[in-house]
């Protein structure tokens, strides 16, 4: 019995240390949870995907830390949105703004995303998911052939081009398959 | 007789370890194209013939939309990381089969004789202990092999892969360590704490 209860003491002791008990409001739904969380946490917001989705991939909001969301959604810096005008009316923003921060990558239990924030300095916030420390290190092997001058591709912001379920959050290396380069391998 | 079961287990883990290896070099041989020389012929022949009697043909053809579109691209059912997850997940299956299967009576006050030490060590609990160690160690290569890139150093071990690779070679180990102590006192705290560690490993990067 005493060593059951020495296991169980185990257990709790490792997982309250882990990097989830960071997230604690998320922790205990984490914990009972057995669903996959080891992505990033796909869209589930209708209105996110049909006002992001219009112009670009709808990028989900665990990519970026919180500092990055405040930075970007605003009505200041929407009117020039990396050379576009994306303003939205205040309902939409507050909407919009809100979804992107309550599940911001410092925010969120899933995996990828709590790498991404870790990997990003305190105080950093990069406005483009592409100069995420992380995001960078994941593709600096990877030859601008591949990216930049593949015509299907063009740019590492088009995600969904390579990551084939880019849409459900998965961006892991089994579903990359990069257009033109069928023989392409990590 | 330790000797060939240590040369088993390793042969195993070999065997396990190698199965990421295994699924990249099947995917590799999936795009193998075997040029055959009356193909080549052909091939070379036609563009030949099409540039000297058309050369508007030829260019047309060459920017227009192709008819037939790529194939929709299907994640690989084998890949080392696959292996990897299926591997750990196995480990942690036998560990709970070990720890359920019923042990064989322990020998107090006396030294216990050969053919008690040999159905200790041929007992369903000795056999599940020993191909959970493996199956450990078979997962922690694989993890090495297929995720290497996944781990960073500098972003601190509150990293989950950092910590996931932390917790699983240390239950590994805690396992080899347990199935080389036993049949005797202590091996099964040592072992529970291993499968423990591999647990709690596996659930940070669920």
């Amino acid at each position: 019995m005493s060593k059951i209860l020495k296991a169980g003491a185990l257990v709790v002791a490792l997982l309250m240390n882990s990097a989830y008990a960071r997230a604690e409001e998320n922790f205990g739904r984490w914990l009972i949870n057995f669903q996959r969380t080891k992505e990033v946490k796909p869209v589930t917001d209708k209105r996110y995907l049909k006002e992001c989705g219009e112009c670009h991939f709808a990028y989900q909001p665990g990519l970026l830390p919180e500092r990055s969301w405040e930075k970007l959604l605003n009505a200041g810096a929407l009117k020039n949105h990396f050379g576009d005008n994306a303003e939205f009316d205040n309902d939409t923003l507050q909407a919009i703004h809100d979804y992107a921060v309550e599940n911001a990558a410092d925010k969120s239990f899933y995996k990828r995303s709590r790498k991404i924030a870790l990997a990003t300095a305190v105080g950093e916030a990069p406005l483009r998911i592409t100069e995420v420390r992380y995001i960078m290190r994941k593709h600096k092997d990877i030859p601008e052939k591949m990216v930049k001058g593949n015509k299907d591709v063009k740019s590492l912001s088009n995600c969904n081009k390579c990551h084939t379920q880019a849409d459900k959050g998965i961006f892991d290396n089994d579903t990359v398959s990069i257009p033109n380069y069928p023989d392409w391998d990590d | 007789m330790k000797c060939n079961i240590g040369f088993r287990n390793m042969a195993t883990i070999a065997c396990l370890a190698a199965l990421p290896g295994m699924a990249y070099a099947d995917g590799a041989m999936q795009d193998i194209a075997i040029p055959s020389l009356a193909g080549s012929y052909t091939n070379g022949s036609k563009s030949y013939m099409l540039a000297l009697n058309d050369a508007d043909a030829v260019q047309k053809q060459a920017s227009a939309t192709p008819v037939t579109q790529a194939a929709e691209f299907e994640p690989p059912m084998f890949s080392g990381s696959n292996a990897h997850k299926y591997l750990g997940l196995g480990t942690l299956a036998l560990v709970v089969a070990t720890a359920l299967a019923p042990k064989p009576p322990e020998v107090e006050g006396r030294a216990p004789t050969q053919a008690e030490l040999d159905a200790q060590k041929s007992s369903n609990h000795a056999r599940l202990g020993r191909a959970a160690a493996t199956l450990a160690a078979a997962t922690v290569t694989t993890g090495l092999l297929a995720h290497w890139d996944d781990f960073h150093v500098e972003d601190g071990w509150t990293d989950p892969d950092n910590m996931h690779a932390l917790l699983g070679t240390a239950g590994a180990l805690a396992m080899l360590y347990a199935v080389s102590k036993a049949p005797g006192g202590g091996h099964a705290g040592v072992g529970m704490a291993g499968g423990v560690a591999m647990g709690v490993a596996i659930k940070l990067t669920w």
